[in-house]
């Protein structure tokens, strides 16, 4: 079931009605049933990969709570996180590794046989909460003694399932201990939260995704300035679908009292690439490679080359997390992570130079337009790496930044005779819009000034938002990009 | 929370306000934009009784192409209303022809057979949700009334009724200032380059199950339903086979078993067929796989459908 589908709409009331009318104590009960039936609902054999995955990771952290010997514990982690995450990527990258075993011809008439299958919707998200609970559990954030049908909650969740955030049970479970009691102010933030998302997936993801899709179908015929136009767009269509589902998540959780964590900040606005993924961009994701990889590596802990390996491996594995998104499943995404590694490694060679440059010119580093410049320039490094993350091969990747640099030159030109069209200028309107939201937003958030503004204001914003909806969204999208692994 | 509960009840009463303007505003913005959707012919059909009405799919539309269905009517002296609507069966065919009937009166009913109509449930029940069917069709309370009852008999989704009722796929429509018409028609000049590839697509797409022959029995009890609806109006039926390329005919799927099935029925109600499926094989009378071109329509009805729609009834 979509948040975008009818289907949703009318189940959503549903089980509001129902989870108010249920006891405090028993809320959780009524969500647990409520994520497998939506989870469960197009493709009702997903359940058994669920159920799989909760089961595990219940066992093993119920065994490391009683577990007294280290090489127990030990084991019972090993065990957990080789059935959870060796799953993802048996999923993810066996039939791609076997092919290209055979490709590469090292054996003679050498056939390996295929999985055939591709993971269950959400499966990389869910079972990265899953790993971080049975982590938490074996490095004692978290107790192992805990309620079975409120661990299956943890992993199903509904809201979260499909693209995350990729919650932590440590955030999750004492919610559900305390009881889920939804008040006016959480249920009317909750509500605008969900319009926002819907209105960043429906009326500006959606609508760009139809000229992305085309360019990037036909990289080989498409006009140089096209394809730029398509990688100006794309990097609005991932950041609006999948922070769309995300505040759609987020609010759909206030409603019933839940507070999941913040996955996005305004990306766009970062200072440094630094910036975009510790603090701004798939905030959660992030979060949990640092606990969970970056930091027992050995971190920034273990001097300065050790810390350059271990940055590169995040970002090597974060590039293998996100291969199969949609695009398939090819070299390009490891290409993708290694250059968004280089970029840490590049901020962290010059984080001397420009903490000199800033202490002789004080005023030339606070002022605005020099923010203004590192913000372009972070994004445009940024958008040089969705180019990588987008293309269905390497060889299209490296042939889209080809033809947009044999003609970067002539580029003012053909900005004068471009003919575009309507779709295209309507693009980027609505980017206009995000950008003066979100620059709006930096400064107080808007659903703040909103709650300060007069009645009329507000709800005049409210009706135009719901109006915007229904008459420029698109609503027969089949899916959230991020929801495809 | 009191407070909170009033607010939110006025809230959504101002919503609902602005949300019936929006929908009254849409349907005016159909009247002026309207054009092939064949309830919005019926709307706007200015008769109230006609000599012929024409039901089928897209193959039946292309006679109402850039103007054509007027020339048929200047040449035979007849009153014609094409009520043929992209991709649909005997059983939405059936849906238009009852709710015509509620305003006008026919003589003769010309029915264009496409087996592929009969194979699937895409060709019927779903296209009572097809947005883009719905958002060409004015609002009508009786229309409204006509299709709860597919939705209770007939296994049509309650989702079609649904989006009927809100005006959703008339509001939330990119193309409302555009004029309401299938992409076909602006091929209607161009000539076809027979292409083997494009032909299996097209089958493929057009034949999207397998050709089960209870659903295909299924299909045609709805067609004879279609028929004894038109019986008890007293309208004569004929049904018709179009033109179709061999390259394209040849890769229709049981064809043969179909002309069986579908002549069984016909032969059980008294409905001639005329099969003209073979009369045109050449490219130059199509302007894709299985479309008629003007050329090929000019063609088709001075030879064949001239003769037809113009035959005294000996009922």
């Amino acid at each position: 079931m979509l948040f975008t589908s009818l289907d949703f709409f009318l189940f959503l009331p549903l089980v509001l009605a129902v989870f108010a009318l249920t006891p405090v104590a028993q809320r959780w009960a009524v969500l647990l049933l409520a994520s497998y039936v939506f989870y469960g609902y197009l493709h009702p054999f997903n359940l058994v990969y669920l159920g799989a995955v909760t089961l595990v990771i219940f066992g093993c952290g119920w065994g490391l709570e009683r577990a007294t010997q280290k090489t127990m514990r030990v084991a019972l982690l090993v065990l957990g996180l080789v059935a959870v995450l060796g799953s993802l990527t048996a999923f993810k990258f066996y039939d791609f590794i076997a092919g290209e075993i055979e490709h590469a011809n090292l054996f003679a008439n050498f056939k390996l046989p295929r999985l055939g299958i591709t993971a269950p919707a959400g499966y990389s998200f869910y079972v990265f909460s899953a790993a971080s609970y049975l982590i938490d559990i074996y490095v004692g954030r978290l107790s192992g003694k805990q309620n079975l049908g409120q661990v299956a909650l943890f992993t199903a969740y509904f809201p979260k399932i499909f693209a995350g955030p990729i919650e932590r049970a440590t955030n999750f479970l004492p919610q559900l201990l305390s009881g889920l009691h939804a008040d006016p102010v959480r249920f009317a933030l909750g509500l605008q939260l969900i319009g926002w998302g819907l209105f960043k997936k429906v009326v500006i993801a959606d609508n760009l995704a139809p000229l992305v899709d085309h360019s990037f179908k036909i990289v080989a015929f498409a006009p140089p300035l096209e394809l730029l136009i398509s990688t100006y767009f794309f990097a609005f269509q991932i950041y609006c679908d999948f922070s769309g589902y995300t505040d759609i998540a987020l609010g759909i959780s206030l409603l019933f009292g839940l507070e999941l964590m913040e996955n996005f900040r305004r990306p766009y606005l970062s200072r440094s690439t630094a910036e975009f993924w510790a603090e701004r961009w798939h905030i959660s994701l992030g979060r949990w490679f640092r606990d969970y990889l970056y930091i027992p590596l050995g971190g920034g802990r273990a001097g300065a080359l050790r810390r350059a390996i271990n940055i590169m491996i995040v970002f090597l594995v974060s590039g293998l997390w996100h291969a199969g998104l949609g695009y398939g499943v090819g070299w390009n995404f490891l290409v993708w992570g290694a250059l968004n590694g280089a970029y840490q490694w590049a901020g962290l060679a010059t984080r001397g130079l420009w903490r000199r440059i800033g202490e002789a010119l004080p005023r030339v580093t606070a002022s605005a337009w020099l923010r203004v410049l590192r913000i372009v320039i972070t994004f445009h490094l940024i958008l040089l790496s969705w180019v990588f993350f987008r293309a269905a091969s390497m060889h299209d990747a490296l042939l889209v930044l080809q033809k947009i640099g044999a003609r970067i030159t002539d580029l003012p030109h053909l900005l004068t005779i471009y003919p575009f069209s309507t779709e295209q200028l309507t693009g980027f309107g609505l980017i206009a819009f995000l950008l003066v939201y979100e620059i709006v937003d930096e400064r107080r958030p808007v659903f703040q000034r909103l709650a300060e503004a007069p009645v009329a204001l507000r709800w005049g914003t409210y009706y135009l938002g719901i109006f915007a909806l229904l008459l420029l969204g698109r609503w027969q999208a089949k899916e959230f990009i991020y929801m495809q692994f | 929370m009191k407070q909170f509960g009033k607010s939110a009840l006025l809230f959504v009463a101002i919503g609902l306000l602005l949300y019936a303007s929006v929908f009254v505003a849409t349907e005016r913005l159909l009247m002026r934009n309207g054009h092939s959707n064949p309830f919005f012919k019926t709307a706007t059909a200015e008769a109230p009784n006609y000599d012929w009405v024409i039901l089928g799919a897209s193959h039946a539309m292309t006679l109402d192409f850039g103007g054509f269905n007027a020339l048929m009517e200047r040449e035979t002296g007849l009153q014609i209303l094409n009520l043929a609507s992209q991709g649909t069966g005997p059983l939405y065919n059936q849906f238009v022809l009852e709710h015509f009937l509620r305003t006008h009166r026919a003589r003769n009913l010309l029915y264009v057979i496409d087996s592929f109509t009969f194979t699937s449930r895409a060709w019927n029940e779903d296209r009572f949700s097809d947005a883009k069917l719905i958002r060409g069709t004015p609002f009508e309370a009786a229309t409204a009334q006509l299709m709860w009852n597919y939705v209770r008999h007939d296994g049509v989704s309650p989702r079609a009724l649904l989006d009927y009722l809100s005006g959703f796929s008339k509001i939330n429509n990119r193309d409302r200032f555009q004029r309401d018409a299938w992409e076909g028609e602006a091929q209607f000049d161009r000539v076809y380059r027979p292409s083997a590839t494009a032909v299996s697509k097209r089958i493929a797409y057009l034949y999207p199950d397998a050709t089960a022959p209870d659903v295909i029995a299924r299909y045609l009890r709805d067609f004879a339903s279609l028929i004894e609806i038109a019986r008890q109006h007293n309208i004569r039926v004929i049904a018709v086979k179009l033109p179709t390329l061999t390259l394209f005919y040849n890769q229709l799927p049981n064809e043969a078993a179909f002309d069986l099935a579908s002549t069984q029925v016909l032969t059980d109600h008294a409905v001639p067929l005329h099969d003209f499926s073979a009369a045109l094989d050449d490219p130059r009378f199509y302007f894709d796989t299985d479309h008629l071109n003007r050329t090929g329509v000019t063609e088709l009805f001075q030879r064949r459908l001239k003769p037809l729609l113009t035959m005294p009834s000996t009922e």
